[in-house]
């Protein structure tokens, strides 16, 4: 036997072109005639048809549940083609289709059989206890539908003074204080459990008396019925067992969408404790990280707008879950080419490119690619004799070559010193009583350990577990610099993890998945170090003072140590952190090397594959997780090694494209299609300056012609530093390094003492003169020094003809030095194009 | 000068999480550039709004730490002894109005004045009430909010060859800079602290030894360096490098914007008015920009943290502020600027009703007091009036949404216009605040 679902039954006789204008959206501007629109859809091949979740367990007689069905065709694009598809029941006794939703009518298992165009797909039905009904809830019926109405959030009750007098937990993170909120404060004013449907809560809601907040949802709706039902059960307590969702789910899991108007309905599914689940799209708040692109409405259905990709999110209790959904425009002309490949990163940077659609810049030149690198993998600029040697090298493997001979230097070690040194906050702090010496010593245990390659995991076990004197065991100043137990544990989270966890300080994270017993589970394993001072009074001693607990804000529980999304692990009799150090550094850490192969991609590219870096969260996935993936899978399996890891980036297609826009590419920041112009960090440019006009730096603390990258203490600054944007390292947050330009920039380098004092001191032009080297030998020097390549005849003249013409050597000095200063000045010259 | 506009790089769409790459999109922005281009260099842009703005340029001074309203604007005399404070509360121009007794001078000048009683918000941790008071926003874990500054800068650019937002001496916090608009909207910090003897802006004179000719040699150099190079790239972040280039030049070619920053050129008599002191010098150098076309001038004086012995940690400060902030009055004025000036003195929160056990205060966000003067505020007034013992307004209180909106409004910048966030999200200059017409003049 058939049966249809009702609404595609409407459609039993309809032609493709109808189809296509039930899926668009009501309402929705309409972008494409509907005939075109036919004509396009019905000329795609299908390649495949996929049914959504992949099985259904029907418990209970509530417990209907919906499926979905997607069309992937043959270009890539996808179709929501769910109330199109012909549905056969293989035991229609057991259940009911009605719509989309399936209703359990009796015990038994079954499977649905659902066709689209000759395809055919089956979903594995089980009804279970189909006559049972259960009671009403407050933690699983009533709290999703205070969270859905929006009564809960921060702009209105769930503030932290709540809003009119009436106070409940943000996004509800404390029910059991909700549930007395609302059934005891006041004095039953919020209640009538006599008159039920007269309860203030419930009037407020609908609207029925003067709401602030205006009416939340409308009276008789699924939403008010729930809660009507609660109160005339007279609002009871859960049982302590009640089942507690545990997991949460959203489908499909990607959307390929072509042409405005468009639509994907989503689905979303909770698992219980009980391991039963639970169909709770219509209880989700949904939001998208970009509505001009794909906007869904409060019942998930999602909408295309313009081409680009977004990310549409669900959230349910404490979770959050989301899918990515690509726009494309319709009649898009795109041809995938074949494109070079160099490196594993290539091919999985090249299909995220083409499911966009968008083709990739060409490569650049050599000049290009060698200050590029020189600039990104050691932080100095190419001396002008190693340039010419690179630019005039016939062979095919010079790039290459160059990569590993870049990463033999010890500048490259010292480069990511410098950034680790950051994220470690190597600063003096007189607070907390952080000395010069042991920054110092902090440092150079860091230089050490990045100098040896010692694997990662291993230093940042160290670090982590770190006990003893700051001086004598430097790495016990991870606990010195930062002394509060929930900051370090933040810290760590950001640092390591790449997340930032400090919503769930105060509630959960709305856009997250980390609750408040996350939280203070987590700081739990910061709880017990221990500080003395030592013998030398700028020295602490940190140790392991096996007492201490973290206690949770609502309700005072003292928290077990608990990994992040993890296990609550043994730790009686051990030191908690080296517990969490060994979770933190494991191989099957769902974010330790993906952290970390992201920070060193961020250097290359100027945007992460999760971007912030250190803001890792579901709402800001990676925009390439199978890139991701593989960079953190190998450099796992090469056992963190750094220099394997730049060298797979720095040889790689990706790397060493040209800044060239191509219509296809134009707006994209964040797939790596073209290399983004990026200045030239403040240490970098100090130092590069310092190298071309020749004229060393002098640092407090640090010899005649130490490089800024050099610097141990976060403290130890000069305006320069400071107006480029250094990082003060007083946070471990990656937005302390500003690259942004401002007015004092320009003006320091117009004016200042970095442009026009050091070519005088460092008399660079008297020396190549003093080479007899012509006017215009001597401009070709300075350009390939500041720019790695030589000046174009057209540059050349352009500036030739600026110079004066008469012979005295001191006029025509100062005019070089003049040139010399243009091109500390060139916007060639501040950023790595 | 030209006033090309900056690049707004985080108003593209981007195609990565939450980018859309829409022709349309594309179009809009280079619509947009060109409005700007288009319109006169001095207006830059703004025409339009500038038509209507009461306030040409505003000062905001900032009093870090919290400010007890109980000290200053808002004294009660009959309040319970453990309420009260140390001061007397002293008679003011405007009937009905009370300061402590260390504002003698504002006191003098209240019938300009207009003293808000009743600003209310719910935070009372300084980085969180500081970041209310500067961008009009509560704060998000997800967003930083632009400063009015640099919504100003974003909002109405440069006039003439003066950066549209100064900080003195530097960007006190960073809820003064430019939030998640392009750190291009950012503050130009001075670096230097006017009460220096040696104040002397950074960077702003060039080198010595270099004549005019020199300098107009380096600056053909510098184009024939860069034309090649700018005319490949149309990245933005290379184009607004080179519009500070620009602004710098600007700047440096105008003696008048040179000028601007020249404390000296003040009269001796002038400056001692103001006050030999942070206060006073800060405060007539913002005048100073002010006046010849800054649009926002962002100051900070003092540190207002009084948990312990406020009798005594308050009473130095309040003098000097009391001087300067009444000489400055006084001075816009016999400029007759002081119509098109406003003065803002706000603070992140006030203080506890009671007299804590170190005889100090604590944080009190509920019920503080901050000033508003010039620029179409209303002269001579109060707004709100706050209860028997400041925990909470008596009749109406001001919100920062209502606060922020009437400065954008005093300053011909509709608060309800959406800006870009990252992500394509659109977020309202000021979310749901209503200009107050009892403000208004």
């Amino acid at each position: 036997m058939t049966c249809k679902a009702s609404r595609a039954a409407r459609l039993v006789s309809a032609t493709l072109t109808l189809a296509l204008v039930f899926v668009r959206a009501p309402g929705a501007a309409v972008a494409i005639g509907a005939d075109d629109a036919a004509a396009r859809f019905a000329a795609k091949e299908l390649a495949e048809l996929a049914v959504h979740p992949p099985t259904l367990t029907l418990a209970g007689a509530e417990d209907a549940q919906r499926f979905l069905v997607q069309a992937t065709f043959t270009d890539g694009t996808t179709a929501d083609v769910t109330t199109l598809v012909d549905v056969r029941t293989g035991d229609p006794s057991l259940l009911v289709v009605e719509g989309t939703r399936v209703i359990p009518r009796s015990d038994g298992a079954t499977t649905l059989a659902l066709a689209w165009r000759g395809r055919s797909v089956e979903l594995p039905v089980t009804v279970a206890a189909a006559a049972a009904t259960r009671p009403v809830s407050f933690r699983r019926d009533v709290m999703p539908v205070i969270t859905k109405a929006g009564c809960n959030s921060g702009a209105c009750h769930g503030s932290a003074s709540g809003q009119d007098g009436f106070r409940m937990s943000l996004f509800g993170f404390d029910p059991d204080g909700d549930h007395f909120r609302i059934t005891g404060q006041l004095a039953s004013r919020r209640i009538n459990l006599a008159l039920p449907a007269e309860s203030l809560l419930r009037e407020k809601a609908i609207g029925a008396v003067p709401h602030t907040g205006g009416q939340r949802f409308a009276p008789g709706s699924a939403l008010d019925q729930t809660l009507l039902a609660w109160l005339e059960a007279t609002a009871p307590v859960d049982p302590p067992d009640i089942p507690r969702p545990v997991d949460l789910a959203i489908y499909p899991p990607r959307s390929v969408l072509e042409g405005a108007g468009s639509t994907q309905q989503l689905l979303v599914v909770a698992r219980y404790s009980d391991g039963s689940d639970r169909d709770v799209t219509d209880l989700c708040a949904f939001f998208s990280s970009a509505d001009s692109t794909a906007k869904p409405d409060s019942a998930g259905r999602v909408t295309a707008g313009q081409r680009g990709e977004a990310f549409v999110l669900a959230r349910f209790a404490t979770f959050t879950v989301g899918t990515p959904v690509i726009v494309l425009p319709v009649g898009l002309d795109y041809q995938r080419t074949a494109l070079p490949e160099t490196s594993f990163v290539d091919p999985l940077v090249h299909a995220k490119l083409d499911r966009l659609r968008i083709l990739p810049s060409p490569g650049c030149d050599d000049a290009t690619f060698l200050r590029r690198a020189w600039l990104d993998v050691v932080g100095l600029a190419p001396p002008a004799d190693e340039a010419r040697r690179f630019l005039a090298d016939p062979s095919a493997g010079k790039r290459d070559a160059l990569i590993d001979q870049l990463l033999a230097r010890k500048e490259f070690s010292e480069l990511w010193v410098m950034k680790f040194a950051e994220l470690l906050q190597m600063r003096t702090d007189d607070n907390n009583r952080v000395s010069y010496k042991a920054t110092l010593l902090y440092f150079h245990w860091l230089e050490d350990q990045i100098a040896r390659n010692v694997p990662f995991d291993q230093m940042v076990r160290e670090l982590l577990s770190a006990s003893g004197g700051t001086f004598k065991s430097p790495a016990a100043n991870y606990y010195q610099v930062e002394r509060d137990t929930l900051k370090v544990s933040e810290n760590v989270a950001q640092v390591f993890l790449g997340m930032r966890i400090q919503c769930a300080q105060c509630h959960n994270h709305p856009f997250d998945r980390w609750t408040m017993d996350d939280y203070y589970g987590f700081a739990a394993f910061f709880s017990q170090v221990g500080r003395k001072q030592g013998e030398d009074p700028r020295e602490t001693i940190i140790f392991d003072s096996r007492g201490g607990e973290v206690t949770h804000p609502v309700g005072g529980r003292v928290m077990a140590p608990k990994f992040l999304g993890g296990a609550t692990p043994d730790v009686a009799g051990k030191d908690r952190r080296r517990v969490m150090a060994e979770w933190l550094t494991a191989a099957d850490n769902p974010w330790f090397a993906r952290n970390l192969v992201n920070l060193v991609w961020v250097h290359f590219f100027g945007v992460g594959i999760v971007d912030p870096v250190d803001d890792v969260r579901v709402s800001n996935p990676p925009s390439n997780p199978d890139l991701l993936d593989e960079l953190a899978r190998r450099f796992i399996a090469s056992n963190y090694d750094f220099k394997a890891l730049v060298r797979a980036i720095g040889t790689s297609q990706a790397y060493q494209r040209s800044t060239t826009e191509n219509p296809t590419n134009a707006l994209d920041e964040r797939n790596f299609s073209r290399a983004l112009p990026r200045r030239v960090r403040a240490e970098v440019l100090l130092d590069v300056i310092s190298s071309v006009t020749e004229t060393p730096n002098k640092f407090p603390g640090l010899p005649l012609g130490a490089r800024a990258v050099q610097i141990a203490d976060g403290n130890v600054s000069n305006y320069f530093l400071a107006t480029f944007g250094r990082a003060s390292r007083a946070t471990v947050c990656s937005c302390e390094v500003k690259m942004e330009p401002n007015l004092s920039q320009a003006l320091h380098l117009l004016n200042g003492d970095a442009t026009s004092r050091r070519i005088a001191d460092g008399q660079v032009v008297a020396k190549l003169l003093a080479q007899g080297l012509s006017a215009a030998q001597v401009v070709e020097e300075l350009w390939l020094r500041c720019l790695a390549r030589a000046p174009t005849a057209a540059e050349l003249e352009r500036v030739l003809t600026q110079l004066p013409t008469a012979l005295d050597a001191a006029v025509l000095q100062t005019a070089l030095e003049d040139v010399f200063w243009a091109l500390l000045n060139a916007k060639e010259f501040a950023f790595n194009h | 000068m030209t006033d090309r506009p900056l690049p707004r790089r985080r108003d593209f769409l981007r195609v990565g999480l939450g980018g859309a790459l829409g022709l349309a999109l594309a179009d809009r922005f280079r619509l947009a550039l060109l409005a700007q281009v288009a319109a006169p260099a001095v207006a830059g842009g703004a025409a339009v709004a500038a038509a209507v703005a009461k306030a040409q340029s505003v000062i905001h001074l900032f009093l870090p730490g919290g400010m007890a309203q109980q000290e200053s604007f808002d004294p009660k005399q009959n309040a319970p002894a453990e309420y009260r404070g140390p001061y007397r509360a002293i008679d003011t121009k405007v009937s009905g109005l009370r300061f402590s007794e260390h504002f003698r001078q504002l006191a003098q000048v209240a019938d300009r004045l207009m003293v808000v009683r009743t600003m209310s918000h719910g935070e009372a941790a300084h980085e969180r009430g500081t970041q209310n008071l500067f961008t009009g926003y509560r704060p998000s874990p997800a967003l930083q909010y632009p400063s009015f500054g640099s919504v100003v800068s974003h909002e109405l650019g440069p006039r003439g060859a003066l950066p549209p937002y100064v900080c003195i001496p530097s960007q006190p916090v960073i809820d003064a800079g430019s939030g998640y608009l392009s750190s291009a909207y950012g503050p130009f910090s001075l670096g230097s602290d006017p009460v220096n003897p040696n104040f002397e802006v950074q960077d702003l004179a060039p080198p010595a030894g270099l004549d005019e000719a020199r300098q107009a040699r380096r600056r053909a150099l510098l184009d024939a360096v860069d034309r090649d190079f700018k005319a490949a790239s149309r990245a933005d972040e290379i184009s607004a490098a080179d519009v500070f280039y620009q602004r710098a030049y600007a700047l440096l070619s105008s003696p008048e914007a040179k000028a601007a920053f020249d404390l000296k050129a003040e009269p001796e008599a002038l400056r001692n008015e103001y006050g030999h002191n942070a206060a006073g010098q800060r405060l007539l150098l913002a005048r100073r920009l002010a006046e010849a076309g800054v649009r926002w001038v962002t100051l900070t004086y003092g540190g207002w943290d009084h948990h312990d012995n406020i009798a005594q940690g308050f009473v130095g400060q309040a003098r000097e502020l009391d001087q300067a902030l009444a000489a400055l009055i006084r001075d816009l004025e016999a400029r007759g600027k002081f119509d098109s000036t406003l003065v803002l003195v706000t603070t992140e929160f006030g203080r506890t009703p009671k007299i804590n056990a170190t005889a100090g205060r604590d944080h009190w966000p509920r019920c503080f007091s901050i000033l508003m003067a010039g620029g179409g505020v209303k002269k001579g007034g109060w707004y709100g009036t706050s209860n028997a013992t400041w925990t909470e307004p008596e009749d109406v209180a001001l919100s920062i949404e209502e606060f922020a909106a009437t400065v954008y409004h005093l300053v011909g910048i509709d608060a309800g216009k959406e800006l870009l966030a990252p992500g394509n999200r659109p977020i309202e200059i000021v979310k749901g605040g209503r200009v107050v017409p009892e403000l208004l003049a």
